[in-house]
């Protein structure tokens, strides 16, 4: 008997093309547009940078240095001389393009070039450098000068930024400050008389590798917004059946139903069972369109079923609570209220739209309160390769959630020989 | 079989139905005329055992179904004023659908919905979509899924409203076919006089909640053996004529049209000639005076000083 029903729904759904295209096709093309829009956002690796840098000499270096040993011959002492001559660390420039800008971790995402100056005015014309770094004339000789001979004057690099680029641009001054930093430690050393080449050790350890504490796999943008979309849209389903029943009693269907000798309750559990049927081959199709288009897949298949079921128990108990509150009532603004605003807001709540990760405790405890934001939580969770104890309190916050909206319509719903 | 007892219904303070009292019995086609509002549709829904009333019982083969009313459910067949079908749904899953529902299956199933669709003559249109059906198609499939499951009792609440009379007459012509040939007992409501009149063998007139009359079509029509029924017909019917009608005391009832005025009074008293008078005074182009034969829309007129669509 009550698989007459379910059937009948689903002939009523399937032949219902616009009800079909909000409650199927909508989380569809939302899962489209928000999976391609936000791409790489949230794939769980450094976001992809490519920045083109241009460093520009006005002088060379080495000869710099030889000059400075030629004038300061005589006023420095022999070992210093010596170092002057063989320490890269006094070589600010070639220091800069070989071990920060050649750097392999570095090179990955800045495209680093040297360039002539007669190339500068094209350079500054074209917007795919990023910055432009200009080493003004005698600017290692007077780096030298002001570190060994402890004058104050010390000269500065002209950074040229993109202004079309502000976070690389960023980046780029971010590493220049970095290495003025170490510069300024060197000059420290110099001038206590120091080994300077004690930096190298903290240089290795800025370019050591990160290790991540939480060993769970990252969840992509594609994964987050099909979860996202699918658990706000299965919402939908609710309605449609709380609708569906809806009509079923303003043209006097019901009565005819009843006149069958079907009773209350058979005809209530129908509009249950078909709530959580068509919720759970909603959020299979929706999950499977995923699947083959955006390769959302899910390692742990009966967990997935698990959480797809008890999420669709607890629409199903939407759907029958909008039914028994609609035939409570004899109006269907209870249904239109929550398909217009109420799925909206608890979409908010639970996720759907943006992480709730930096809001505040009080609205990610209230996103989970939510069906969609429980089951949100479940799936993520299941996506990131969480075992079953990890999600059981969403499983079972969702059952329960489920049989108290069921239990709240059997208490709501029309009694025999009500006026319906 | 059915006995209908000082039944009554009240919507916070309004009586939609009080006391009535009706008998049906088996084999009988019963009329239940009234206007709009008068409470037919309440009290067809309290009889069978949709709505509990306020007040009164309802008696099937001399039980009360008021506890129990399967027993009444299982014999009874009802066709809704309004089209209570799925319109996305052709007419052959309308049908399976509340087939299955009274747990008709399989080939017996089929047969029904065979026999059914060929009595309201749409086997053609069997597969089509119920939306695409014009008006007196959906009526003939509304009564057709009332019959599926071969009802004894059929309860047709104004099952002809605001169709073409070509469809009518086929529903009409259904309704006297389900009663002669399969002795379906019916209770067939409506406030279009003349399909009362066609159909039925006893009469129960409503207004405003209350029966006002009762009987067989001669029996009623016998409430206006003390007057007679004049119908005067002008082409400029003007206020002058009716203010005279009015005032004069020889009429006791009228009820007024554009080029008609119908009025009622005593068998014996002659009021033509003041008719004829009045209509001279008041420079009314007459065009007719008739002695009509008294209907039963005159009967209400009669009784409720309306006419029985107002």
């Amino acid at each position: 008997m009550i698989w007459q029903f379910i059937k009948k729904q689903g002939l009523l759904l399937w032949r219902n093309p616009m009800q079909l295209l909000l409650v199927v096709g909508l989380p569809i093309v939302l899962i489209t547009i928000l999976g391609t829009a936000l791409g790489g956002t949230m794939n769980g690796e450094p976001p992809k940078i490519n920045l083109k840098v241009a460093l520009i000499e006005h002088e060379d270096e080495e000869k710099q240095i030889n000059r400075f040993i030629e004038d300061f011959s005589d006023e420095l002492p022999p070992e210093m001389i010596e170092s002057i001559q063989k320490g890269e660390e006094f070589r600010f420039i070639q220091t800069l393009k070989d071990t920060v800008f050649g750097h392999e971790d570095i090179k990955a995402f800045i495209d680093f070039q040297e360039m002539d100056l007669k190339d500068k005015d094209q350079i500054l014309n074209d917007s795919t450098y990023t910055s432009v770094i200009e080493v003004p004339e005698h600017f290692t000789y007077e780096m030298l000068e002001g570190i060994l001979t402890n004058q104050n004057n010390q000269p500065a690099l002209l950074v040229l930024n993109n202004e079309g680029s502000q976070v690389g641009a960023k980046i780029v001054n971010d590493i220049l400050v970095q290495y003025q930093d170490k510069i300024g430690l060197t000059n420290f050393l110099a001038a206590n008389h120091l080994d300077p080449s004690i930096l190298q050790s903290t240089e290795e350890m800025r370019f050591s590798e990160t290790v991540s504490i939480n060993q769970s796999q990252p969840v992509t943008s594609k994964e987050y917004y099909t979860v996202g979309m699918a658990v706000m849209n299965v919402l939908f389903v609710a309605s449609t059946i709380g609708t569906f029943a809806f009509i079923e009693r303003k043209i006097f269907v019901f009565n005819r139903i009843i006149l069958a000798n079907v009773t209350r309750w058979i005809y209530f559990s129908a509009v249950c069972l078909s709530g959580t049927l068509f919720s759970f081959f909603h959020l299979l199709i929706v999950f499977g369109f995923a699947w083959v288009f955006f390769d959302v897949s899910w390692a742990n298949i009966p967990l997935f079923i698990l959480v797809s079921s008890a999420f669709a128990i607890s629409v199903g108990g939407i759907a029958a609570l909008l039914t028994a509150i609609s035939y409570r009532f004899k109006s269907e603004v209870v249904t239109s209220f929550f398909s217009s605003i109420l799925v909206t807001i608890m979409a908010v709540l639970g996720g759907s739209f943006f992480p709730l990760g930096d809001s505040s405790v009080l609205l990610q405890t209230l996103g989970n309160f939510t069906p969609n934001g429980a089951g949100m939580s479940a799936y993520l969770a299941v996506l990131r390769g969480d075992e079953l104890e990890a999600i059981s309190g969403h499983l079972i916050f969702l059952v329960c959630f489920g049989f108290a909206a069921i239990a709240a319509a059997a208490v709501s719903f029309p009694k025999r020989g009500a006026n319906i | 079989m059915l006995e209908l007892i000082n039944l009554s219904k009240k919507f916070k303070q309004v009586h939609a139905v009080e006391n009535l009292n009706m008998f049906i019995e088996k084999g009988e086609i019963i009329g239940l005329l009234g206007p709009n509002g008068a409470g037919k549709s309440t009290a067809i829904t309290m009889l069978s055992s949709l709505v509990e009333p306020s007040s009164g019982d309802v008696k099937f083969n001399g039980k009360s179904i008021l506890k129990n009313p399967a027993q009444l459910r299982n014999i009874v067949g009802m066709v809704p004023q309004d089209i209570a079908l799925y319109s996305d749904l052709t007419a052959e899953e309308n049908l399976q659908f509340f087939g299955r529902i009274y747990k008709i299956k399989g080939v017996e199933l089929k047969r029904k919905i065979d026999e059914v669709l060929k009595l309201i003559g749409l086997t053609d249109r069997r597969k089509d979509v119920v939306k695409k059906y014009s008006g007196g198609m959906k009526r003939r499939l509304n009564i057709g899924v009332a019959l599926l499951h071969e009802p004894e009792f059929l309860i047709m609440d104004e099952p002809t409203v605001g169709i073409d009379p070509q469809s009518r007459n086929y529903i009409l012509e259904t309704v006297k076919r389900l009663n002669r040939e399969k002795q379906i007992t019916i209770l067939y409501t409506s406030h279009y006089m003349e399909e009362v009149e066609f159909l039925c063998d006893r009469i129960y007139i409503m207004d405003q909640g209350n029966l006002i009359a009762s009987g067989t079509k001669d029996e009623i029509k016998s409430i206006l053996s003390a007057e007679k029924v004049i119908s005067i017909k002008a082409d400029n019917m003007n206020d002058a004529f009716i203010g005279s009608l009015k005032e004069n005391p020889l009429v006791n009832r009228m009820v007024v049209s554009e080029k008609e005025v119908t009025i009622m009074a005593g068998k014996e008293v002659n009021i033509f000639s003041p008719l004829i008078k009045m209509a001279e005074d008041s420079q009314l182009d007459l065009h007719s005076l008739d002695i009509k034969t008294p209907t039963l829309e005159d009967v209400f007129l009669h009784l409720t000083g309306r006419a029985l669509r107002d």
